[in-house]
């Protein structure tokens, strides 16, 4: 009995000797990725890829004892060329005293050229591998290169990729103009039938090459800012075209992600007289087959509160109330109809009917398969929006009633 | 190689030990009589405790016989000796008839709660070393023993170790009986059972199973006895060696008896159906048997209302696993998975761990062996000492180590958190074996990371399982799950509603509480009775 | 749970799933007659009083085959998951080996520590389900239209592929009760907790699919070799609660480690069933050996590990020792049994 113990202690305690640390790695010697960026090659090549890195000793400035962090940027950005993904990450290990370590990759920025011929080579190096994180956020670069963007030091965040992602987490979120698109939403997108992926897009106020400066974060209005702006639309993985302001808005309504956002009309002859934020929206999308042709009927229902009323105006009485009402619900119908219509422009049927029609009705779905972008150009949609005022905020009616002394 | 030499030294020190059973026994048993010339008994005694200066012996005459006291000074109390035997034997009213004196000062003269006759060496010695006197009377062969006992022995004091905020306040002491009578008087049941023996071939420790007839399982009794009975050793010197002797598994880290310093935890144990050991000599007294979710109750639970001790039990529970795995998730997650780690965080860490040059596993090590040590060395160091040592080591496990880039703050940390909550188990001896698993741990999680933590604690789940505390399998009430039994295990029930005691271990009378225990405000328990209402109103 | 869904029925994998419950029922009843029958026999013994001595053997080394295969597959199965998604540069072996200690540590401290270790992490994987199910469902990460469009090519597909392979994994792999089912204590409850067991386990195997189509979409479901393991690193909340992969290895380890136990401890109480050894205990470590190196060996990769195990294994293995041979047992010993009662005192010698 001791015997056979003693021997299979000795054995499982002998294990950790044995072996070397595989897959071990210590954190000092990992180059953490925070962002990727990806350009059109030089020389040649396809791809020009950009790693933003992080420099952990200037991110903890203030705790490192001794260290004295925060001396210099938080940030280094490497770049190295190669015709696929997998090519350009390994030439640049021969600039990173590191080794690359994906999995807190929290962006993809995609150049505009690059997004326009496609970015269906990109993917699969992105959903293969290890570390990498397919819940990572894609993005367009518009009308700057996608490493200007991830180079840009910014001044809320240490790290400029938090920055992005949270901007767009409230642009989503609170003014309903860009959505956060995941590697895996683009994928599924892609292979879903009857519908096109969607990514959002980001741009640059200012001038670029002073965004790669510590400087840009010493002013208190720095030179480069980034921007979240609009949505990109892709067919058949490739970049067709944006949708920006209101259709961008009309196309949050669609995707039902849509939280809050602002909405100007006029009353009484007075233009942009009220604003009112929707802050509870439902939207139910139905694809019926009328004359051989689809028809997409989409309702929307949207509770609001109001947020400005600069006129006269009763908001007490109930019927005033409903002209509110209407004005909102046709101004939201205005916007979602401008985004169907651009979608249509790109035939790219980026919200998803056909997918809907293929859940709903599998076997009508044969016959529409083939060419379902062409038909979703022209196909027809209804929308019926209804809005609903529920809160006017602290006040009931304006000052404006009163100003006649 | 060890194995062999091992085998070897088992051998030789059987040998020893017949050699010595064989001088202990003694040929014949007419040499263990008492002789009638009690010089020659005196002379004897003498001899064979060699002179021993403790041995008082008192020459007395009693009537007309000449007589002899001995007793062990210290361990008997001096006062009653010569108010109840001394004072009564020197009497000069003894009548001066020949008649059987022996009979006389047995019945009359010696008076004492406890007195009895003994003919026999063994016995005699036993009783003079466990504080009685023996009165030797000229011309009988056999001797007065009188119950004397009266040692110094430490007063009743708080617990040192187990603490409690509500509660009784009074611990065990070094003395069997005291320790008894802390129980009995808790448990005022004819049912409570003492069994006394004696352990220790050379020292004769008083041992003593205590345990409540009917609701104490018989065969686990028996167990115990049986167990009891095997032990061949010279001397118990504390309870610890009777747990080492009669456990189940040596081969274990997991404490399978628990000992505890307080009578009302035994008391509510003896109530659950457990049996106590009382070792003579040993504050500690040992409860059988013991499960693992058992080492996770303190007394407190029971005490408090059970909202309260249930949450804090949750908390016991999560400060196991803390200390269990603290660190060990610490290299883990910093050496292998760091894409667990919140970006925001793990960059954090990056940057702290930027200057230190020690890979984190040694990182780790040399801070807990580092506290390990200043725990150790708190423990034995005089009290007054004990301040600087907390000073220093707050020294080294602190701002100076991190300064010297030697450990990272989040390494400090996450080792201070470990200790704090190794604190939070109530008993001893699972906190200890917490901290053994801990290193081992640490050791898988530096080699394989989250997959070794996943090895070790699977195979110490194993382990968990296979163990037996006297027949009762470990971990039960959980597996082999027992649903009846949950009412105490992560959510202590309200104390009405702990209706029964645990099935794994009382047999018999399992009731603990009556029916409709439950507390209710008078006048609504009424208008809730049928009819009462009703009444009322009419 | 692995890898144990049928890919090719896409968003109706569910259905499949609970029809193949109700066939595993069905199933369980063939291994409880032969169990009845025997209640005091382990499949290995009774196969020699059915068929004869000879065949009986031969057919009993065949079952030990088999679930010494079984177990070196599961373990496969695990490490196979572990060297691709966390730990891609350690040797297979080193995992392998390590997960065959745990195996054989359990094993050596006999059946009812197993059961009371099968119990306690019984719990605990539950536990981690229902954090998970919720975690995902608060992440609002389920889609049910992807579950749509329901029956899209009707039952007929279903149906073949329940019996083509989802009857045979999971719930075929309970041939292992004939063996183990005489070594329970309380063998009254056995029908009942079975039972309750294979249902219990097909809904939730039902519920995983559902989940994970829900949350995946068919494309990357279907995809994606763990498909869990995709689902459950999708969540994400509150900004720190993300990258839960770990989640997942807790739960694989813990449920690699009770079937390939399982299958391992059913294969060294066969052969010294057979063989007649007094002592499991001192074959426990030859057959581990057996069962680590055989798993090493049973494939060059991943692809080749699942191909063999979706399209080979369960037609010309799986089937006939899970179905056909256990049908046949049952039909023979009936028709014996009938003999033996109508003439009973000439049939005890032979056998």
């Amino acid at each position: 009995m001791i015997k056979r113990h003693a021997v299979f202690w000795l054995y499982f305690a002998m294990i950790p000797l044995l072996g070397g640390c595989w897959d071990q790695k210590e954190l000092t010697d990992l180059a953490f990725v925070t962002a990727m960026g990806i350009d059109k090659g030089t020389g040649g090549a396809a791809y020009n890829i950009s790693y933003q890195v992080v420099i952990p000793a200037n991110v903890a400035s203030g705790t490192m004892a001794g260290g004295g962090g925060g001396q210099g940027p938080t940030i280094v950005v490497y770049n190295s060329s190669g015709n696929t993904l997998t090519e350009a990450t390994r030439e640049m290990k021969k600039q990173i005293p590191r080794r690359l370590y994906f999995a807190h990759t929290g962006i993809i920025v995609i150049d505009e050229d690059v997004a326009r011929k496609g970015i269906m080579r990109l993917l699969d190096p992105l959903d293969r591998d290890v570390q990498f994180r397919t819940t990572t956020l894609v993005t367009v670069a518009k009308d700057y290169k996608a490493i200007d963007l991830i180079s840009t030091l910014a001044n809320l965040d240490k790290i400029p990729m938090n920055k992005i992602i949270k901007t767009l987490e409230v642009a989503e979120s609170v003014l309903g103009e860009s959505i956060q698109v995941t590697v895996d939403d683009i994928m599924l997108n892609i292979t879903n039938p009857g519908k096109e992926a969607v990514a959002s897009v980001y741009t640059m106020k200012g001038n670029p090459k002073k965004g790669i400066s510590q400087d840009n974060i010493k002013y208190t209005r720095p030179p480069a800012v980034l921007k979240a702006d609009g949505i990109a639309v892709f067919k058949e993985g490739k970049l067709v075209g944006y949708l920006e302001g209101e259709s961008a808005r009309g196309a949050v309504w669609l995707f039902n992600k849509m939280k809050e956002t602002y909405i100007n009309f006029g009353i009484k002859g007075e233009n942009n007289a009220v604003s009112i934020i929707p802050f509870k929206s439902k939207v139910k999308t139905a694809i019926t087959v009328k004359n051989g042709q689809p028809v997409a009927n989409i309702n929307i229902m949207s509770i609001f509160r109001l947020s400005e009323i600069n006129t006269k105006y009763n908001i007490n009485d109930p019927g005033q109330i409903e002209k509110l009402e209407k004005k909102a619900a046709a101004q939201i119908k205005k916007e979602v109809v401008s985004s169907i219509r651009t979608a249509q422009k790109y035939k790219s049927d980026i919200f998803g009917f056909g997918e809907q029609m293929y859940r709903s009705n599998p076997q009508q779905w044969k016959n529409f398969k083939t060419d379902w972008n062409s038909m979703f150009a022209v196909m027809d949609f209804h929308v019926n929006v209804n809005a609903y005022y529920r809160e006017s905020g602290l006040k009931g009616n304006p000052f404006w009633n009163d100003t006649e002394k | 190689m060890s194995i062999l030499s091992k085998l070897l030294k088992k051998k030789h020190s059987r040998k020893k030990n017949d050699n010595y059973r064989q001088k202990q026994d003694p040929a014949s048993p007419a040499e263990l009589l008492i002789q009638r010339e009690y010089q020659d008994n005196l002379a004897r005694m003498k001899r064979e405790l060699g002179n021993s200066t403790d041995l008082v012996v008192r020459e007395i005459k009693i009537g007309q016989n000449q007589g002899a006291l001995v007793f062990i000074d210290g361990l008997v109390d001096a006062k009653t000796i010569s108010e109840f035997v001394v004072e009564t034997m020197m009497d000069k009213n003894i009548p001066n008839e020949n008649f059987d004196i022996f009979q006389y000062a047995l019945n009359k003269t010696i008076a004492l709660g406890s007195v009895k006759t003994i003919t026999n060496w063994n016995e005699l010695y036993d009783l003079l070393l466990s504080g009685c006197t023996i009165i030797f009377l000229n011309g009988y062969n056999k001797a007065i023993c009188g119950e004397t006992k009266g040692f110094e022995k430490r007063s009743i004091d708080e617990p040192s170790q187990q603490l409690s905020i509500r509660g009784p306040k009074d611990s065990f002491t070094e003395t069997l009986r005291v320790n008894t009578a802390l129980i009995r008087r808790r448990i005022k049941s004819p049912n409570l059972w003492i069994d006394s023996m004696k352990i220790g071939r050379v020292a004769q420790t008083d041992v003593a199973i205590m345990y409540i007839k009917g609701i104490a399982d018989d065969k686990i009794v028996q167990e115990v006895k049986t167990r009891l009975n095997r032990i061949d050793i010279d001397a118990v010197i504390d309870s610890g060696y009777i747990e080492q002797l009669i456990e189940d598994e040596t081969f274990t880290s997991f404490p399978t008896t628990y000992h505890t310093e307080r009578p009302d935890v035994v008391s509510s144990q003896l109530l659950e159906g457990r049996i106590a050991i009382v070792s003579d000599g040993s504050p500690y007294v040992l409860t059988v048997p013991a499960i693992f979710v058992q080492f996770f109750q303190a007394p407190d639970d029971y005490y408090s209302r059970f909202d309260l001790s249930t949450s804090i039990r949750f908390l016991r529970i999560i400060a196991f696993f803390i200390s269990l795995i603290g660190p060990s998730l610490y290299i883990a997650a910093t050496t292998y998975h760091q894409e667990m780690i919140p970006t925001t965080l793990v960059i954090a860490i990056a940057a702290q761990r930027e200057n230190v040059p020690f890979p984190a596993f040694f990182e780790a090590l040399i801070m807990e062996i580092t506290f390990e040590i200043l725990r150790e060395a708190g423990l034995r160091l005089p009290r007054a000492v004990g301040q600087a040592v907390s000073i220093v080591g707050a020294l080294v496990i602190g701002q100076a180590a991190v300064q010297a880039s030697i450990v990272s703050p989040l390494m400090v940390i996450v080792v201070s958190i470990t200790a704090i909550a190794n604190f939070s188990t109530p008993v001893f001896a699972m906190a200890i074996s917490t901290r053994l698993l801990r290193f081992a741990l640490m050791i898988m999680a530096a080699f394989i990371g989250l997959f070794g933590i996943m090895v070790g604690l699977m195979l110490m789940s194993i382990h968990l399982c296979s163990l037996r505390s006297f027949g009762v399998p470990y971990m039960s009430p959980l597996a082999p799950f027992n649903g009846e039994d949950q009412q105490d295990v992560f959510i202590r029930y309200p104390l009405w509603a702990l209706k029964n005691r645990p099935k794994y271990i009382s047999k018999g009378n399992r009731i603990r509480i009556g029916e409709n225990q439950k507390p209710e405000p008078p006048n609504q328990s009424s208008a809730d009775k049928p009819g009462s209402g009703k009444g009322n109103q009419e | 749970m692995l890898v144990g869904f049928p890919l090719s029925l896409k968003q109706d994998a569910w259905i499949g799933l609970l029809m193949a419950t109700a066939l595993g029922v069905l199933l369980f009843f063939i291994y409880y007659h032969l169990y009845k029958m025997y209640p005091d026999l382990p499949l290995t013994s009774y196969l020699q009083e059915i068929v004869g001595k000879w065949i009986g053997r031969i057919l009993g080394y065949l079952y030990i085959l088999y679930f010494t295969y079984l177990a070196a597959r599961v373990l496969r199965d695990f490490g196979e998951l572990l060297t691709s998604t966390i730990y891609t540069n350690t040797p297979l072996f080193v995992l392998l080996t390590l997960s065959m200690i745990i195996c054989a540590y359990a094993i050596q401290k006999g059946f009812e520590v197993i059961a009371r270790v099968g119990e306690l992490f019984f719990v605990v994987v539950y536990i981690l389900a229902v954090v998970g199910f919720t975690l995902i469902i608060i992440s609002k990460l389920i889609h049910m239209e992807y579950l749509r469009p329901m029956l899209a090519n009707g039952w007929i597909p279903i149906i073949k592929t329940v019996l083509k392979g989802s009857i045979t994994f999971p719930f075929g792999e309970m041939v292992v009760f004939t063996v183990l089912l005489p070594y329970l204590n309380q063998q009254k409850k056995v029908k009942q907790v079975c039972i309750w067991g294979i249902v219990l386990s097909g809904i939730n195997l039902a519920i995983a699919a559902v989940i994970n189509i829900a949350t995946l979409g068919i494309d990357l479901f279907i995809r994606s070799p763990y498909p869990l393991l995709s689902t459950i690193s999708k969540i994400k909340l509150a900004n720190f609660i993300e990258r839960l992969d770990v989640l997942f290895m807790v739960y694989l380890m813990i449920s690699g480690f009770m079937k390939t136990t399982i299958f391992y401890y059913a294969a060294v109480i066969g052969t010294a069933d057979i063989f007649n050894f007094k002592d499991y205990r001192k074959i426990t470590f030859p057959i581990g050996v057996i069962v680590l190196v055989s798993s090493m060996m049973i494939a060059v990769n991943y692809t080749e590990h699942i191909k063999e195990g979706l399209k080979i294994v369960p037609i010309y293995l799986h089937w006939p020792m899970q179905i056909i041979i256990p049908s046949l047992l049952l039909v023979i010993g009936l028709i014996r049994k009938h003999s033996k009662q109508t003439k009973k005192p000439p049939a005890q010698t032979n056998s």
